[in-house]
């Protein structure tokens, strides 16, 4: 029996019309007719607004000088950002006890590179408790007092260390309360359910900006008389509220992600409610959860911006405070809120980044 | 949760009482009722301290209490109103105003943001490169952006830009936008004009009855009529006779520069404009989102099988495409326009005079009784949502038919 | 080199008529120099390892992918850039894909209905009285108002069939029909294309049941790394494979 031996042709080269730079411009600029006319509007769109904005931005800037006279040229004046950098990002917190904000900061960033470092067992012993004990730690710090530092009030807090922080601190406590109403809600218990539902249900369905108002109007009339409660700490009562409702939503989904059989195994060998749910489901919930909870913080994050109408002197309520101030009275909004939109944009467009990250790992591990 | 709950009742009955679960409390049943007993102890005793305490309260700082203060008068004035008030009308009335004003701005970002959220969300999808980045760049930059500095960017770093009103900028002779807002030309009715009106009634129920008649002839016959272009036809041909027959029974009135500022017309103030402009943009990059998100759940197989019994691209689009994304963006949808009107809140910070700013904020800084008014504000926020969700439903159910 | 064993028929009666197709993905060249004639009412089995091109020529056949080079004429009408062309081919092929590809959000009888009411004009009554035809003809008329999630896999994938063959379509592809389905369903999938083989459709069926290609094909294609390494009937291909590496595919797939 003759056989012959397959010896596969040469692969050719695409036709040069195909492949290659002319042919990506064909394919993805001016496929048809109307994407010839839209790129073409495009491009001529971009070429008559780009150089004047990165003319304005960046090459007739000004940024070096201390006082609004050192804005010459009729670019941005960045100079107005960097003579008020300090508030800010920090307030009016006092200038010699700024590192103790940096402190909190590096803390906060330390502790969530531990739980990302730590090996599973230690994260749940170490990182866990360091997370919820964190915020308390740095009230400490930042008040000073407790610890024989110099007093600084929190009306002094501020800047973009404080939405930072709060933001951070909100997330902190509503991930244990979110938790809890998250089971509440899908509980059997007739009465827990309903009262989860509607903690849920109001703090989703009310405006963040009318909650921050209930905290500075409302909330002060539920204490006991005589009682003043500093606004900071109402204000924060009012975001852990809020964040715990959406959390609370993203972790109902995750629970119901979790495939029946996992609730059967762990009844199969023999754990308890609470074990069951600490064990088994809270791990898992947490794992496929873990891009929404990101997106829940973007939100809450953003929404810190909220606190100005209560006068709250977060970082853009102090740029409005800097646009009004008498040596600056030559109109530099556009500056000052592109640069607080500007680091906004950084923070937030990263975590998002990262959600989809985490969400692409995630559904790879569930293809094996 | 049903099925559990048996189960665990059925436990519970069948349970043998010997296997060291005789002390009552180990019952899951009854541990169920003890710790929502718990519950209610801790609730019942939360309110009764809340309540006696801002009883107390009030009290000391002679708060009044009750719904009197609707009827007396607010002695403000407002920015803008849809209805015409003055100083000495109720505080009724400016709870009146200030809610149609969130209505009229919500509606305005709704329409904008679905048309921008659209557009964008398909533009992802284009074959060119430019339109493909446009649309990213456009839904990560605005969605990262936190909307009440959008509202403020807009409001001072834009509008406030603009030249005076005697150097507005101008379309035509008619059309102007200077830093007090943009001035339109006004419709004015005169005689006849109501047959217009009724022909533009008239036009729309002709569509639907078209519409159901095409449905009949081609489940008939199979003949297919051009429904959209006839429709289309309809709704300007109608209208646009009327117009003629009656010999334009419209005239406008146009905005003039009287002095220092323009009179007649329309104004809409940079407040709305900017508010406006910024809900828009801002749901808008969260309805692309949506969108995209809509379009790549359904898998490209379904476009390759509607292709290969030889539908047309048209009819791929409305027959397969669409009913399947819409089932994964109307949910979507209906919490970015929830998101909307609760970020229509962010007009305190300029100013515009929709109910939070101008009834939780001006009003309740003159009453003070904070409780009422924040109740009623909250009250309007909650059933606004209410009805979107059920207008949502039921285009849900019009639009994406539920299969299992 | 390509085998060309019934090439003797010339281009002008045969239904489908392929020269020189080339395709590239990219740079990759996926089919290179395809010849391929295929006569009114003959059925091929095509077959070859994963990643040997086959889904991509047949799916050029319906214009689910383009070519760059060569020619393709189905039934008389050339596959060019012409919607009017690739409207006119489309209805004559039906193609039946792997993972079934039924519309989730429509009944199955609507899944059926849609090609000849939309695409052939029909009236609803006759649309429906045709779809009937056909799911009996599968063997699932009850199944008719059920959702195609509430279908077995075997079961959904004869619904395919069905709504292929609502089109009256002169050429039926099929990519991998079976190859998603349990082997139990296989058969009942397997008979409908039996009896469609034998009622004398033309049919091009990619797939790896060999009882199948002996039992029905007049011819069946080895493909390997884009080109057509051997054709021939299937007592030939099967007892007396001319290339080596046909030897070694069948050696492989026949081992167990
Ligand atoms: N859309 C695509 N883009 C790039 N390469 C592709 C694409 N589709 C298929 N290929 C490649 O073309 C080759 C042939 O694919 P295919 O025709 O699906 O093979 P098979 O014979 O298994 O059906 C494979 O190597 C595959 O990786
Ligand atoms: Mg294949």
């Amino acid at each position: 029996m003759s056989t012959k031996e397959f010896k596969p042709l040469p692969a050719q080269p695409a036709p040069v019309s195909t492949v290659g730079p002319v042919a990506w411009v064909r394919e993805n600029l001016f496929s048809s007719k109307f994407n010839i006319i839209a790129t073409i509007l495009i491009v001529f769109a971009l070429a008559s607004v780009l150089p004047g904005t990165i003319d304005w931005l960046f090459i007739s800037a000004n940024w070096s000088g201390t006082t609004e006279a050192a804005c010459v040229k009729d670019g941005a004046c960045w100079v107005f950002i960097r003579a008020w950098s300090k508030q800010i990002f920090y307030g009016s917190y006092p200038s010699g006890e700024l590192w103790r904000v940096n402190l909190c900061l590096f803390l906060l960033v330390v502790i969530i590179a531990l739980s990302f470092i730590l090996p599973a067992r230690l994260r749940n012993r170490v990182a866990v408790p360091l997370f919820l004990l964190l915020p308390f730690i740095s009230l400490v710090i930042l008040n000073g007092r407790l610890i024989g530092l110099e007093y600084v009030s929190t009306d002094k807090w501020g800047g973009f260390s404080l939405d930072i922080m709060i933001a951070a601190a909100s997330m902190i406590i509503a991930f244990p309360l979110s938790f809890l109403w998250a089971l509440g809600r899908r509980s059997n218990m007739p009465f827990a359910r309903s009262v989860s539902v509607t903690c849920i249900e109001f703090f989703r369905g009310t405006p963040i900006l009318a909650l921050f108002f209930m905290g500075s109007v409302m909330l002060p009339l539920f204490f006991p008389q005589g009682v003043t409660v500093d606004k900071l700490l109402r204000v924060w009562i009012i975001l852990v509220l809020f964040m715990s409702a959406y959390m609370a939503e993203v972790f109902r989904s995750g629970f119901q992600a979790i495939p029946q059989g996992q609730y059967e195994a762990a009844d199969s060998i023999g754990l308890g409610y609470w074990q069951k749910t600490m064990l088994i489901i809270f791990p898992q919930v947490v794992k496929i959860s873990m891009p929404n909870i990101l997106a829940t913080f973007v939100m809450v994050f953003k929404n810190t911006v909220f606190l100005l109408v209560i006068a709250v002197p977060e970082m853009l309520q102090i740029v409005m405070t800097a646009l009004s101030n008498s040596n600056w009275l030559g109109g530099h909004a556009a500056e000052g809120y592109l640069f607080v939109g500007f680091i906004f944009w950084i923070c937030c467009f990263s975590m998002s980044m990262m959600a989809d990250k985490i969400e692409k790992i995630l559904d790879t591990d569930k293809r094996d | 949760m049903f099925y559990r709950k048996t189960t665990e009742q059925i436990k519970a009955a069948t349970r043998p009482s010997s296997v060291g679960a005789k002390a009552f409390y180990n019952n899951p049943k009854y541990r169920g009722w003890i710790y929502q007993a718990l519950l209610l102890i801790f609730l019942l005793a939360f309110f009764f301290g809340i309540i006696s305490n801002t009883l107390d309260n009030m009290a000391a700082q002679g708060i009044k209490s009750g719904f009197r203060f609707l009827e007396t008068s607010v002695g403000f004035d407002v920015l803008m109103s849809l209805i015409p008030f003055d100083t000495t009308d109720t505080y009724a009335r400016i709870f009146l105003v200030g809610f149609l004003n969130t209505v009229l701005v919500s509606l305005i970002g709704i329409f904008f943001a679905t048309i921008l959220g659209f557009i964008f969300g398909i533009a992802y999808f284009s074959q060119n490169w430019l339109i493909k980045k446009i649309s990213i760049v456009y839904v990560e930059t605005f969605r990262n952006i936190p909307v009440i500095l959008q509202v403020l960017f807009w409001y001072s770093a834009v509008l406030a830009t603009l030249p005076s009103a005697k150097d507005s900028l101008q379309i035509g002779d008619s059309i102007f936008l200077n830093i007090r807002g943009l001035y339109l030309p006004k419709l004015i009715d005169e005689s006849g004009s109501s047959i217009v009106y009724i022909s533009i009634v008239l036009a729309i129920i002709a569509v639907f009855v078209l519409r159901h008649w095409a449905k009949k002839r081609q489940a008939l016959t199979g003949q297919q009529f051009p429904l959209l272009k006839a429709s289309l036809g309809i709704l300007f041909g109608l209208p646009l006779l009327a117009l003629l027959v009656t010999g334009v029974p419209f005239h406008f009135d146009y905005p003039v520069l009287k002095g220092f500022n323009f009179t007649g017309g329309t104004n809409i103030i940079p407040e709305l404009i900017s508010l406006s402009i910024a809900l828009s943009v801002y749901t808008g990059a969260f309805i692309a989102e949506a969108v995209r998100a809509g379009d790549q759940s359904v898998p490209k197989g379904q476009t390759e099988a509607a292709r290969s019994i030889g539908l047309k691209e048209g009819r791929i689009m409305s027959l397969i495409i669409v009913p399947q994304s819409m089932r994964v963006i109307a949910p979507m949808l209906n919490s970015e326009y929830q998101s909307l009107v609760k970020n229509s809140t962010v007009a305190t910070a300029i100013g515009y005079p929709e109910l939070f700013t101008v009834f939780a904020g001006s009003a309740l800084n003159q009453v003070g009784q904070a409780i009422e008014m924040m109740f009623m504000t909250l009250a309007v926020y909650f059933v606004l949502n209410m009805l979107i969700s059920c207008i949502m439903n039921l285009f849900n159910r019009s639009v994406a038919i539920t299969s299992r | 080199m390509s085998e060309n064993v019934n090439s003797d028929q010339d281009n002008a009666s045969s239904v489908i008529s392929i020269n020189q197709l080339n395709k590239w993905y990219g740079d990759f060249h996926v089919l290179k120099d395809i010849n391929l004639q295929v006569a009114k009412g003959e059925r091929i089995v095509i077959c070859g390892p994963s990643g040997s091109g086959k889904s991509t020529l047949i799916r050029c056949i319906n214009r689910l992918e383009e070519f760059q080079r060569g020619s393709l004429i189905v039934d008389g009408v050339e596959m060019i850039e012409d919607v009017k062309n690739i409207e006119a081919i489309r209805r004559e092929v039906g193609m039946v894909f792997q993972h079934f590809n039924l519309f989730p959000h429509l009944s199955i009888l609507d899944n059926l209905t849609l090609g000849p009411i939309w695409v052939q004009k029909k009236p609803k009554a006759e649309a429906e009285a045709t779809a009937m035809r056909y799911l009996e003809r599968v063997k699932i008329p009850d199944q008719a108002n059920k959702f195609p999630g509430q279908l077995s896999g075997g079961q959904q994938q004869r619904v395919a069939i069905a709504r292929s063959l609502c089109i009256n379509p002169k050429i039926m592809l099929f990519d991998e029909p079976t190859s998603a389905l349990d082997p139990e369903m296989i058969k009942e999938v397997l008979d409908v294309m039996v009896e469609l083989a034998e009622e004398g459709m033309t049919m091009l069926c990619v797939t790896h049941e060999m009882g199948f290609a002996k039992k029905v094909a007049d011819r069946v294609i080895f493909m390997d790394a884009g080109e057509i390494v051997e054709q021939n009937t299937p007592k030939e291909f099967f007892d007396n494979p001319q290339v080596d590496r046909t030897q070694k595919f069948l050696e492989q797939i026949l081992a167990h």
